[in-house]
């Protein structure tokens, strides 16, 4: 079972898992923003892009 | 809806790139050892999947409204963020493209060298079953996910099922692996395409109220392929003076 589950999630987040979090942490502050009275609307795609330009910019850096 | 066209779209780009790779193996196994254990095997891991897709088509589509484009909105935004950050590193040069004709050739020599049996060729079965298990259920994955969230899982399947039945048609026809089958910019397309997705309804999700309501999926998709196209220029850029 736990195998299958690790599996899931390794074909759902794949080669960076930090894009996974960075998705999860911008929904957060968008909820967040939502519950508090404003509309972000314009938060996921400015952070969209942030997160997954990280990940390129790790995947160069690691190529040297 | 503004996003059905997207939905049967990405369905049928998404299966395509799949079913390229699964047809691949097959036709390798099939040529070097005959057709029946991989056309067995195949129609086996179809059988599995038609169950998956059957078993979970209702469950999610009995999920509520709000807690369906939260966490499906979240697995799409995520499955197409990978999707799209290895299509822009093979797109910007930092990473190989899919050589459909060098896996063709490699599994060609592998299925030659294996042992067989007088009986039935297990090995073929038990190949041509796990790969098309494994991609198809990539597909399944997005098909279930789009279409639950598009309000109608029949449509993404019969994006998925067009697109699987134009590429056995063609792996029919010419018996050799689809090569040119353009599979980074057909990954490209759809990793764009499920971000655009995942973005809009996880924002929907999680609370926000787009300007425009339906109108802003076309405007977001648009926004996505214009920040990748400029991430794959300035990987070009600098791995061209890397090199240089």
């Amino acid at each position: 079972m736990r195998r299958a589950l690790l599996a899931v999630v390794d074909f759902v987040v794949g080669d960076d898992l930090r894009i996974a979090v960075g998705v999860v942490v911008s929904l957060a502050l968008a909820a967040a923003g939502a519950h508090a009275g404003f509309n972000p609307w314009w938060l996921l795609p400015l952070a969209v892009p942030a997160v997954l330009g990280a990940s390129l910019r790790r995947a160069r850096a690691a190529r040297g | 809806m503004t996003g059905n066209p997207l939905l049967v779209l990405s369905a049928a780009l998404a299966s395509a790139v799949e079913m390229v790779e699964a047809l691949t193996i097959v036709l390798a196994l099939g040529t070097a050892r005959g057709w029946r254990a991989p056309l067995l095997g195949s129609a086996a891991a179809l059988g599995v999947l038609a169950v998956c897709t059957a078993a979970l088509g209702p469950a999610i589509g009995a999920l509520p409204l709000d807690v369906l484009r939260l966490v499906v909105g979240t697995l799409i935004l995520v499955f197409g963020l990978q999707w799209l950050r290895k299509a822009i590193l093979r797109a910007g040069g930092l990473k190989a493209l899919h050589d459909e004709d060098a896996v063709f050739a490699a599994e060609l020599a592998h299925a030659q060298a294996a042992g067989r049996s007088a009986a039935f060729d297990g090995y073929s079965f038990a190949l041509a079953f796990k790969s098309v298990l494994l991609e198809g259920l990539e597909v399944v994955f997005i098909v279930l996910t789009l279409g639950a969230n598009g309000g109608s899982i029949p449509l993404a399947a019969v994006g998925a099922l067009v697109a699987a039945v134009v590429v056995a048609a063609l792996g029919i026809v010419v018996r050799r692996p689809l090569s040119r089958v353009p599979e980074n910019t057909l990954k490209f397309a759809v990793g764009v395409m499920l971000t655009a997705f995942g973005t809009f309804w996880a924002g929907e999700g999680v609370g926000v109220d787009w300007p425009g309501g339906d109108l802003a999926l076309p405007a977001i998709a648009v926004l996505v392929l214009a920040w990748s196209l400029l991430y794959v220029q300035v990987l070009r850029r600098t791995s061209a003076v890397a090199t240089a």
